[in-house]
């Protein structure tokens, strides 16, 4: 009898056409899953829309050494006098359509400085997940496949990373570097969640170890290093991808934070965290100030949970 | 045994609305069970035995909705629906209320037994508790004097040291202990019919057998009814009365035990009966049933089995084979039911043979 | 096993991760470049003899190696040295600082834990209905929102510009009323004064909490109640509460009795490590409100150099991080019968 092959009614909830010898869901049903979901979807839309803008913050940066930046800042021909605190024109009386968003203390506009805040989050948010991601995929892998001491140490080592404050040991690692370069920030943040990963994929690997096609692999005489690849990995991509959206997401907030406190793009460079620290002087001439920055932070980030969520539903519809 | 049966199912159909399409897991089917007998339901997993069993106490939750058929239990009606002003479904005057069902008739009247003893009791309440509770709810007992009853209940099952295994928790039960003990809640609230669910299929055999054992004990004693939902036929030949056969939402087959053994009338309980190792034959003569359930989304035209069944023609392709009826051999007061169109004047005999996986074995095996 | 025994095992087993927790914390903190001495002395004193005075003083004169050893020996008879911007015994500087941290998260915790947990069982039980809808969409909001921005706009709201609370500092419930300053601020406080001093106080604390709570809490509210809601769904398909339909127990009763205990466990799991971590992470709400707790303190001595301190205050996080986790585990096996000490899964 044939039963775990066919669609069976008892499992009526989770048909799933692309399942087969029981890996898990493919990729292309998952992924119109995630397009059928509208909250999804609309995720997506924000992530595409912030990955454009910091794109296009790039380039100006690196290409152009911010010339389009300098001459959108400021509004030179303007009005030279209209330069502090100004506010939005769809508010207030004193605000113009020049600056949608009104200007900070040092006159420049902040719809702008929104825009290239993009920048430093969205890619210090990618590239710290990438770093904890690979990190502790490593660590992980290792760890729970081998077990024994060498899971005992890495996990040791795992745990007094993320028994010490997110915040302060970022800080302390830039301070020991002697550099408050948001490079290293991002270093920093990134390696401050390996444990994250680490714990998820060695529980992940854990599991997958007992499974019966790995015993097959291992009895078969695949290297253990080849089977960890071919096999562990992809069966533990699914709740890894989940935790990897959602991740940049904390990753862009912890970023805000430190700026906030002074530890990431230094000015001039414009960063939400940073810009909402420079508001803190100016909050009762220009309260929007502090508005502004904090919701492009808000905005962002639930676009990648939105997503994050989106992929768990999909993966997992019993979250539903 | 009275004429009226204790439970009466119509054209019973319960869909579930997926994004996959509708499932149509139980679709059409219609039984009773009498007061003093066990019932058999049998089919392959995936046949719509445990989605019949839960639709008739009204355990269907979304996207899973009954949507058409009649189920009676003595003279209330569970579930009955007719035809709205819309074309939808709409519930009779009679059909009891949601509040009715659950008060009424769930564990007073009819109680379930579930498949799996590992995932069904609540792992941080104590068995005894569970018991009691649902002993209050169900019965006149109250208080000290459920918990007796709970402790009396779990004697009955054969639990050792009922009064200490009270306040235990179900991981400190083995497999076996724990169906008992699921076993004792059905039969402590004293309904007329319990609908058990698969009850041994996660059992190893030995346990298997103590568990019939007890159940034909106190089924003697009390007298409740069962409706015994299995794949196995080896439990339907030693506990049940008579037996209904479904494959992919339909009752393909219905006929006392013996009869459905020795007299069997549908193909697809020819291919069952012949999956199933027995000690007096060799290995040889197992013969898995060939091909692979269907689709319940988009079930076969015609005769379900078609796609499988090694005397397949083409009618069974076109023709959905109507219900015959028989008189029992064993038993002539229990009729013997079949949907095969062998036994019908559709046109069968005329048609010529199609091919599918298991024809083409089977000439395989006979050559001609 | 005992919980005795389990509880030892368990501590004996953190002795490791404490050990390691002062090793990171001093290889990064000797390296940071720079001179505490010289920030001390700020003022422009460079008077050698001072200096090498002071660096014998803390020990700074000494290899790497042997001030380790002695500072990992000094922690075990818990001695966490002397703070060299501050001049007396690091514990004493954390002592100092550590009620009003200990207040702030409790407080968040308390707001966050009354909200989250009703909240994410309604949604549950609501699952797909408006109620369910907008719960999900706050709690995304709140996961999505920095807590630094959220208490500024408090500020700029309800200090700024309505007035009614006050933007920083902290008042504790034990101060003196003469030692309060504005006793008489608020609604209600003109009121309370007469009464009794001592309620104004409380009163005055109150309001000083409630922005911070408010912005600290927001976060792990939301994040509370979504692993409520999801821990709830999950326990409400399972087997056994199907049982309990199916004997007719009412679904106010499933929800009570049936679900709700087996799908707090993991939510007990996720605050026992929140709140420990929350320490830690208060910082940011500290500095936004002016609030001298431990968070801006290692701040500040990071940025003044200040070795003992940094070490002996990240050492403490970390022990509190780690009896934090023996205390939620112990709980853990404490709730779930299943579990035994001794026996995880």
């Amino acid at each position: 009898m044939s039963v775990g092959e066919a669609q069976t009614t008892e499992q009526a909830g989770e048909v799933d056409p692309e399942e087969v010898e029981g890996e898990d869901l493919g990729w292309r049903y998952s992924l119109k899953k995630v397009k059928a979901d509208t909250t999804a979807r609309f995720g997506l839309y924000v992530i595409a829309l912030m990955g454009a803008l910091a794109t296009f913050a790039w380039i100006d940066y690196y290409l152009f050494d911010y010339q389009i930046a300098n001459s959108l800042w400021y509004h030179p021909a303007r009005d030279p006098d209209e330069v502090n605190q100004l506010l939005p024109p769809v508010f207030d009386s004193e605000g113009t359509w020049a600056h949608p968003l009104g200007t900070d203390s040092r006159g420049r506009d902040v719809l702008v400085r929104i825009v290239y805040g993009s920048r430093i989050s969205m890619t210090v948010g990618v590239v710290a997940t990438a770093i904890g991601l690979v990190g502790g995929t490593v660590v992980g892998a290792v760890s729970g496949y081998y077990g024994g001491w060498v899971d005992d140490v890495l996990m040791r080592i795992v745990e007094t990373i993320y028994s010490i404050p997110f915040l302060v040991l970022i800080i302390a690692f830039m301070a020991a570097l002697g550099t408050r370069d948001v490079m290293f920030a991002t270093i920093g943040v990134g390696i401050a969640i390996i444990p994250v990963f680490a714990r998820l994929i060695r529980s992940r690997v854990l599991s997958v170890r007992e499974e019966e096609y790995v015993e097959a692999a291992r009895a078969a005489g695949l290297r253990d290093r080849k089977i960890i690849q071919r096999h562990i990995i992809p069966n533990s991509f699914a709740p890894v991808m989940v935790q990897a959206t959602l991740q940049i997401g904390i990753c862009i907030l912890i970023v805000a934070g430190l700026s906030f406190l002074g530890y990431g793009a230094q000015p001039p460079t414009p960063d939400w965290g940073q810009m909402l620290s420079e508001s803190r002087n100016y909050m009762i001439p220009n309260p929007w100030l502090s508005v502004w920055p904090g919701l492009a932070i808000l905005f962002t980030v639930m676009g990648f949970n939105l997503l994050g969520d989106g992929l768990q539903d999909a993966l997992d519809p019993r979250s539903r | 045994m009275t004429d009226d049966p204790l439970l009466s199912v119509r054209d019973l159909k319960t869909h579930f609305f997926t994004d996959a399409g509708v499932v149509q897991a139980v679709d059409g089917i219609s039984f009773d069970v009498h007061e003093g007998e066990i019932v058999g339901l049998v089919g392959e997993s995936g046949a719509g035995k445990s989605v019949a069993s839960k639709s008739l106490l009204r355990l269907i939750h979304a996207p899973g909705e009954i949507v058409a058929g009649e189920i009676k239990y003595r003279d209330e009606t569970i579930f009955a629906v007719e035809e709205g002003p819309d074309g939808e479904p709409v519930p009779r005057e009679e059909m009891l209320s949601n509040e009715a069902v659950r008060r009424r008739i769930r564990g007073n009247e009819i109680a379930m037994i579930f498949q799996d003893p590992s995932e069904s009791l609540n792992p941080v309440l104590t068995i005894g508790s569970q018991l009691k509770e649902f002993i209050e709810l169900n019965t006149d007992y109250g208080g000290k004097a459920a918990r007796e009853r709970a402790i009396e209940m779990l004697h009955e099952v054969g639990i050792p040291d009922p009064a200490d295994r009270y306040s235990d928790y179900p991981h400190q039960f083995s497999g076996g202990m724990r169906q008992r003990v699921l076993i004792a809640m059905a039969l402590a609230c004293e309904p007329n019919l319990i609908i058990a669910d698969e009850p041994t299929t996660a059992l190893d055999v030995t346990i298997e057998g103590q568990i019939i054992d007890l159940v034909k004990e106190l089924q003697a004693e009390y007298g409740t009814s069962f409706l015994w939902v299995t794949h196995d036929m080896g439990v339907v030949a030693e506990i049940c009365d008579r037996v209904n056969v479904m494959y992919l939402g339909q009752i393909v087959e219905h006929a006392e035990a013996d009869d459905l053994f020795y007299e069997t009338k549908h193909p697809y309980t020819e291919a069952l009966l012949s999956s199933i190792p027995r000690p007096d034959q060799t290995t040889d003569s197992v013969e898995p049933i060939k091909g692979n359930v269907p689709s319940a989304v988009s079930p076969p035209s015609g005769c379900r089995f078609h796609t499988r069944c090694p005397d397949a023609r083409e009618a069974c392709v076109e023709v959905l084979p109507p219900i015959e009826r028989f008189q029992g051999t064993n038993d002539p007061a229990v009729e013997q039911r079949a949907s095969c169109l062998k036994h019908s004047d559709l046109g069968y005999w005329n048609s010529p043979p199609i091919s599918n996986e298991a024809r083409d074995a089977s000439m395989a095996e006979e050559p001609q | 096993m005992s919980l005795l025994r389990y509880t030892l095992s368990r501590c004996l087993q953190a002795i490791p991760v404490l050990i390691g927790i002062i090793t990171i914390t001093f290889i990064l903190v000797n390296l940071i470049p720079g001179d505490p001495i010289r920030i001390l002395l700020a003022e422009g004193d460079a008077d050698p003899a001072v200096i090498e005075q002071l660096e014998a003083r803390y020990g700074l004169d000494r290899p790497i190696y042997e001030r380790y050893f002695y500072y990992v020996i000094g922690v075990a008879q818990g001695d966490l040295g002397q703070s060299i911007y501050y001049g007396v015994p690091v514990l004493q500087k954390i002592l100092e600082r550590l009620p009003v941290t200990i207040m702030l998260v409790v407080s968040a915790f308390t707001f966050a834990i009354s909200l989250s947990i009703p909240l994410g069982v309604l949604a549950a039980h609501r699952k797909n209905k408006p109620t369910d809808h907008v719960s999900r969409i706050i709690a995304l909001i709140g996961v999505s929102t920095p807590s630094f921005w959220i208490g500024l706009l408090l500020i700029i709201l309800f200090a700024f510009h309505l007035g009614w609370l006050p933007s920083s500092g902290m008042v504790y419930p034990w101060d003196s009323p003469d030692d309060v300053r504005f006793l008489d601020a608020g609604h209600l406080g003109p009121i309370l004064v007469d009464i009794h001093p001592q309620l104004a106080v409380f009163y005055q604390t109150l309001r000083h909490l409630i922005l911070p709570t408010i912005a600290l809490g927001t976060l792990q509210m939301a994040a509370i109640m979504r692993i409520e809601r999801a821990e709830m769904l999950e326990t409400l398909q399972r087997d056994y509460v199907e049982l309990a339909r199916a004997y007719g127990v009412s679904e106010r009763t499933i929800l009570r009795r049936h679900a709700f205990r087996v799908a707090q466990l993991p939510v007990v799991t996720i605050v026992g490590l929140n709140l420990t971590s929350a320490l830690g992470g208060a910082v940011l709400i500290e500095t936004v409100f002016n609030i001298n707790g431990l968070g801006r303190l290692i701040i500040t001595a990071i940025q003044n150099l200040d070795y003992p301190l940094v070490m002996g205050t990240t050492f403490f996080f970390g022990v509190v991080f780690v009896v934090g986790v023996i205390i939620t585990d112990i709980s853990y096996a404490y709730i779930d019968p299943r579990v035994s000490y001794g026996e995880r899964e």
